[in-house]
């Protein structure tokens, strides 16, 4: 009977509908949008990492042929604060005293961004410095001093233990230490931030353009924090140039710009350069784990001890910090895809004079796996066995679905065993260990490292904040003509093709027929946005809910017009007829034609036109992606260069939308990993200067970094809305660790294991230099 | 120090002449984008790194963000809107699509242009010679293999035809 | 990210472009290729009053035989430097090196003569200038100027080009044998971590280093020896006699294993 028992489109490798504006160059991005008399902005931004304000002369930047307004906080004075969490809060506009290189101070309203930039060099900043808080472990220690003075470095403290996890480590005949290190990294996305703001023409309300993943709660946030009633506030999302959780924050250009708007009675646009972009995109990663684990002769790991630390930069990230979310979701998957019973945690996240944390794909997930990745090779070489043994010998097995960790976290059913098996064969596992013992012979360094991951998504609470749910709304006009309306905020990831396949099994129209909408306030109904990969379970449940109850509702017009059963009733290829008399049917146009302009025939109960909004709320507060990743790579001892030589991955996101879309969230997630891996880093000098301010020194992997990929799907259903499990951020959880273990693999010979990442040449030099200096 | 000055130049882009009046300092990425209204062409970094703002001068990929309007004069300049035909999509754009070599598109239009004269240039390029021509385009979100996998796929579209 | 007002000069003659540098009195600076010089202007790190453009100048682009040597233009752009035959046949090492220049778009528009003028430490092009003992050629008011490169650089970003001279031509000698070359970047395209070319001589040979401290370095090599170990002491003590910066000193190793692979790559006559 009914079409969404056997979808055609969903499943299917459907090509992308946004890809020809975006091949053709008609695509609108942010900086893309111009209006007659639009200004532009340039911000004056700190030089200096933590400094008081002394004297702050700005006369001959006003003065400056072609400036309109120069704001500083006296004109905006606005706090990034979150009071129920935290202590402090950022100005938006430094005020008095300023915390990070790069944070905001004031904000040049002028003709173009070449005048702005021209009168930015003209304010007169006078600082008296601060001593720079830059290093974690003594920032935890509030050395050399409190960053902010009425509250203590350490922002968030958090400690938990399994009952006996003390006995445990006590009675296990091994045990381990070891302690990693991430550095500072940041999303990047290709196309940096940007706002832009002026009052809608037709209705007099603020209208805001933004580069962002949250439409509506950017909305309510920019509403909020100048007061404005939200309906007065119009939030589009124009074509954004990728995001990866770094567009999910509400930023402090974004309600300088608003408010600059307002204040000038213009429309005025803010484009980040890059050089802003390293320097105020929200940062990620910047953690050190002191790990000891416990484990037993046959390589079962009985217990784990973690104390996770991060800097969580200068304030608080607004709305939510990433290195709480870093850390305190990393202390609940720290165990990963393995049975390990016993876990003590301790989280300190503090306050340094950087650029505040937040999200960047994966959040918690590359730090986890590299840890727990990390150990696994630590227990099979400390006991000489075999890694992908210990793995075997440790991952959850499928009896014990569902599956309660030691943190307390319960994972739906997976196919960690599988996935593991299958990749160790994907990747010819027994072949390279021979091939790889000759090659040391040759005195040639190859090695493979192994990444089991899981990957918690459609969480109720995650950088998408906590709209635990997402809304749909459909319209059928008066051709049966589908448009979609969705909550979410895609920044490259195919939500108008992929919940147009799910509505056109649904609806029984062509998957031309129907357009997806999102990112305008005025047309999306209220929903998360996208982050934490929610939107393929959490929107594409909405889409199957709405559907579903457009359907029937469908249904109830064939059945009444075509004087059949309900239940007889099929729909498809843009008809609905009578089961087994294909000749009996009606169009789904003729449908909305009764539905618009024939009410007298609308059946019983029904309303007039074919219009409703659905929202949908798993029943679970999350559900677990999982997978497995294998890097292969050679390691030229004598440069300190590495060679990604091979990859494989096999994952299960549970029921696949379009395996083409996932296959390409995977391979960009590689990619990220490698970089992660062994290229990216932000650094921050002793005196609390970023150094890597360029992409000449931010160095993202390029297209003669990445072998080919292979790739292979499991499919375990979720017990969710069509079976569909998040996994955009799996492939970047699991990869770094891949690589990381590969590089500790190569280097088996020379007893090296990658501790911190990304792993430089010069670090491998130095985990090599015993055998040069030979 | 110099007084800005508004200079009048003549522009040869995607085939068309525009005449315009520039700033000497005004990139020849700002102009398209802003003066000329050619969007397609992106800017990531200002600092000839990224490659989203390639475009074709005289037929060679160049980075319109290292390169001033005003010297642009007496070259042909061809962006995405100029391999782009009046209907429909190019062999390689449809290749793009069908590869799914694209995902948030920013990066596209340069390496649009930059495989666009690499096959050009080399009709027979193999998988490594791909990666070597497009290893100044960065792309953040695919990994780079739907977009080999759409270069090489054109190219033996265009060879068969 | 946007460069500061400066006054633009396109000039149709060496002469002219002379002259100009001469009025502006050490306020212009020359564009050629601008792939080093634009990305300083838009960071503002660079903030010329003028700039005096000299990519009209196809007198500036070519190559000339001289017998001994190569002449090749200022203004030959990077790729012609890879794609030329000419340059191909009669000096393989030049296109090939050329070919680790940045990325493609990059050396379509880059120069010969502004990367030897930029004087980054870890470019290629000074290298190869230093190891095969080139002549820079540059006009002034003055007349005409020659030095070898290895006199012509200086260190960091530093050379002996004065503000008013451009350099025109790089006369570049016919190596008696190949020289092997080898470079470590982190990217394709990036500078170099470390470079090296290796010369081999009647006796011993020289190994020119970049990427290391603030100019290529050509050093003499005692002996040469095709065996692994003695190469690697030699290399050894060649690079100990090299001054790096602290932050550097890990590039000591990899400078050995660099230099020892250009000269193996010297005796597979590449």
């Amino acid at each position: 009977m009914a079409q969404a028992m056997r979808p055609q489109m969903m499943g299917a490798r459907v090509s992308r509908t946004e890809d020809p504006r975006l091949l053709s160059g008609q695509a609108r991005f942010l900086d893309d949008i111009q209006v007659p008399g639009m200004l532009e902005v340039a911000f004056v931004r700190s030089t200096h990492a933590a400094a008081k304000i002394v004297q702050m002369d700005l006369r001959e930047v006003q003065q400056y042929p072609g400036v309109q307004a120069v704001l500083t906080y006296d004109d905006c004075p606005v706090q990034l604060w979150q009071r129920e969490a935290y202590e402090v809060g950022q100005p938006v506009l430094a005020h008095h005293e300023v915390s990070y290189v790069g944070q905001p101070i004031a904000a040049i309203i002028a003709d173009s961004r070449y005048v702005a930039e021209d009168a930015a060099e003209l304010a007169r900043v006078e600082y008296e410095d601060l001593p720079p808080v830059t290093d974690m472990r003594r920032a935890i220690e509030e050395n050399p001093r409190r960053v902010h003075a009425h509250t203590p470095n350490v922002f968030f403290h958090k400690e938990y233990a399994t009952p006996s996890v003390e006995q445990a480590f006590a009675q296990a005949p091994h045990h381990l230490r070891a302690t990693f290190r991430t550095n500072r990294q940041t999303a990047l996305s290709l196309e940096a931030r940007g706002t832009a703001a002026m009052v809608d023409t037709a209705t007099g309300r603020l209208t805001v353009y933004a580069s962002t993943q949250s439409p509506h709660r950017l909305r309510e946030d920019i509403s909020g924090l100048l007061g404005i009633p939200t309906h007065q506030v119009r939030l589009i999302v124009p074509e954004v140039g990728g995001g990866f959780g770094m567009k999910a924050n509400c930023y402090p250009e974004d309600i300088v710009v608003a408010k600059a708007a307002l204040m000038c009675r213009k429309p005025v646009k803010w484009v980040s350069d890059r050089t802003e972009s390293l320097l105020s995109d929200v940062h990620g990663r910047d953690d050190i784990h002191d790990v000891e684990v416990a484990f037993a002769e046959d390589g079962k790991i009985v217990a784990l001890r973690d104390h996770l630390m991060a800097d969580g930069g200068a304030y608080p990230a607004y709305p939510f910090s990433g290195a709480v979310g870093e850390t305190s979701l990393a202390s609940r998957v720290i165990t990963g895809p393995y049975d390990i019973p016993h876990l003590a945690t301790v989280i300190d996240c503090t306050y340094s004079n950087k650029m505040p944390l937040g999200a960047y794909r994966g959040v918690w997930g590359p730090v986890a796996s590299f840890i727990q990745e990390g150990i696994v090779d630590r227990v099979a070489r400390h006991l000489g066995m075999d890694p992908a043994q210990v793995r075997l010998r440790n991952i959850i097995q499928p009896h014990q679905f569902p599956y309660r960790n030691a943190a307390g976290m319960t994972y739906d059913e997976g196919s960690y065993q599988a996935c593991l098996q299958q990749a160790l064969e994907l990747m010819d596992y027994e072949g390279f260990r021979k091939r790889q013992q000759e090659l040391r012979q040759q005195e040639r360094y190859v090695g493979l490292g192994i990444s089991a991951f899981v990957e918690p998504t459609a969480m109720a609470s995650s950088e998408a904040g906590s709209v635990g749910y997402e809304s749909c709304t459909i319209q059928i006009d008066a051709t049966g003509r589908v448009t979609a309306a969705f909550g979410l905020g895609p920044t490259g990831q195919g939500h108008e093709t992929t919940m147009a396949q799910i509505l056109a099994d649904q609806l029984g129209v062509r998957f031309e027929d129907i357009i997806v909408l999102h990112g305008d306030t005025d047309s999306a109904p209220y929903g998360g946005g996208t982050g934490g990969s929610r939107s393929g379970p959490i929107g594409g449940g909405a889409a199957l809910v709405a559907g579903r109850q457009m359907r029937e509702r469908l249904v109830k017009y064939a059945a009444s017009l075509l004087e059949a059963g309900e239940e007889d009733i099929e729909l498809g290829d843009g008809k609905a007829w009578v089961a087994g008399v294909p000749e009996r049917y009606i169009s789904i146009r003729t449908i909305a034609e009764t539905a618009y302009t024939n009410v007298t025939k609308i059946p019983e109960g029904l309303p007039i036109g074919l219009e409703l909004t659905a929202r949908y709320l798993p029943k679970s507060p999350r559900t677990f992606s999982n997978g497995t990743h294998i890097a292969i790579v050679e390691v030229d001892v004598s440069t300190g260069s590495v060679a990604v030589t091979g990859y494989g991955v096999v994952n299960d996101c549970g029921r696949l939308i379009n395996p083409t879309i996932v296959e390409g969230q995977i391979l960009g997630g590689v990619a990220q990993g490698i970089g992660a891996a062994l290229l990216e880093a932000l650094h921050y000098d002793e005196s609390g200067q970023l150094v890597t301010t360029s992409l000449m020194d931010y160095l993202l992997p390029e297209s003669t970094d990445m072998p080919r990929v292979m790739m292979r799907h499991l499919e375990t259903p979720s017990d969710g809305e069509g079976g569909i499990k998040g996994m955009a951020e799996g492939s970047l959880i699991a990869s770094p660790a891949a690589i990381a273990n590969a590089v500790s693999d190569a280097l088996a010979p020379f007893d090296a294991f990658v501790d911190t990442l990304p792993v430089t040449p010069e670090m491998i030099l130095e985990m090599t230099r015993g055998e040069l200096a030979r | 120090m110099a007084v800005e000055q508004r200079i009048g130049l003549t522009l040869w882009v995607n085939g068309k002449e525009h005449l315009l009046e520039a700033s000497p300092r005004w990139s020849l990425a700002d102009v398209l984008r802003h003066q000329i209204g050619l969007t397609g062409t992106h800017v990531g970094c200002e600092q000839g790194v990224c490659g989203a703002c390639t475009v074709l001068l005289d037929g060679q990929p160049t980075r319109s963000c290292l390169m001033f309007a005003i010297q642009a004069q007496g070259h042909e300049i061809t962006t995405v809107e100029g391999v782009t035909p009046t209907e429909g999509l190019s062999p390689l754009q449809q290749s793009f699509q069908s590869h799914h070599a694209l995902q948030c598109g920013f990066c596209t239009p340069g390496i649009l242009l930059t495989a666009e004269a690499l096959l050009a240039d080399n009709p027979t390029a193999d998988e490594e010679e791909i990666r070597a021509a497009l290893s100044g385009n960065l792309c953040r979100c695919t990994g780079y293999q739907f977009i080999v996998d759409a270069v090489l796929a054109a190219r033996e579209q265009r060879r068969d035809a | 990210m946007k460069p500061a007002v400066f006054d633009y000069v396109r000039v149709n003659s060496l002469d002219e472009a002379i002259e100009a540098l001469a009025r502006y009195e050490g306020e212009a600076k020359v564009l050629a290729g601008g792939q080093s010089l634009v990305p300083l202007m838009n960071f503002r790190l660079s903030r010329p009053g003028v700039l005096v453009d000299i990519n009209d100048l196809a007198e500036m682009a070519g190559v000339r035989d001289l017998g001994h040597a190569l002449a090749i233009g200022s203004m030959t752009r990077h790729q012609q430097l890879v794609n030329n035959d000419f340059i191909r046949e009669r000096l393989p090492i030049l296109p090939r090196v050329a070919s680790y220049i940045g990325h493609w778009a990059i050396r379509n528009r880059g120069t010969l003569g502004g990367s030897v003028a930029h004087a980054d430490p870890a470019a290629e092009l000074p290298a190869l200038l230093t190891a095969l003992q080139a002549t820079i050629v540059m006009r002034s008011p003055r007349g005409e100027r020659r030095l070898l490169a290895e006199r012509f650089f200086l260190g960091y970003y530093s050379t002996r080009l004065d503000w008013d001279e451009i350099i025109t031509e790089i006369e570049i000698p016919f190596p008696a044998s190949s020289p092997g070359f080898y470079e470590v970047a982190r990217r394709a395209g990036d500078f170099a971590l470390v470079g090296a070319l290796a010369e081999r001589g009647t006796s011993g040979g020289f190994v020119t280093w970049f990427g290391l401290g603030g100019r290529p370095e050509r050093m003499a090599l005692p002996a040469w020896t095709a065996h692994e170990e003695e190469r690697r002491q030699l290399l050894r003590e060649l690079a100990g006699k090299l001054d790096l910066p602290s932050e550097e000193e890990y590039k000591r190793t990899i400078a050995v294993s660099v230099a020892g692979r250009a000269m193996a790559d010297a005796e597979g006559g590449n």
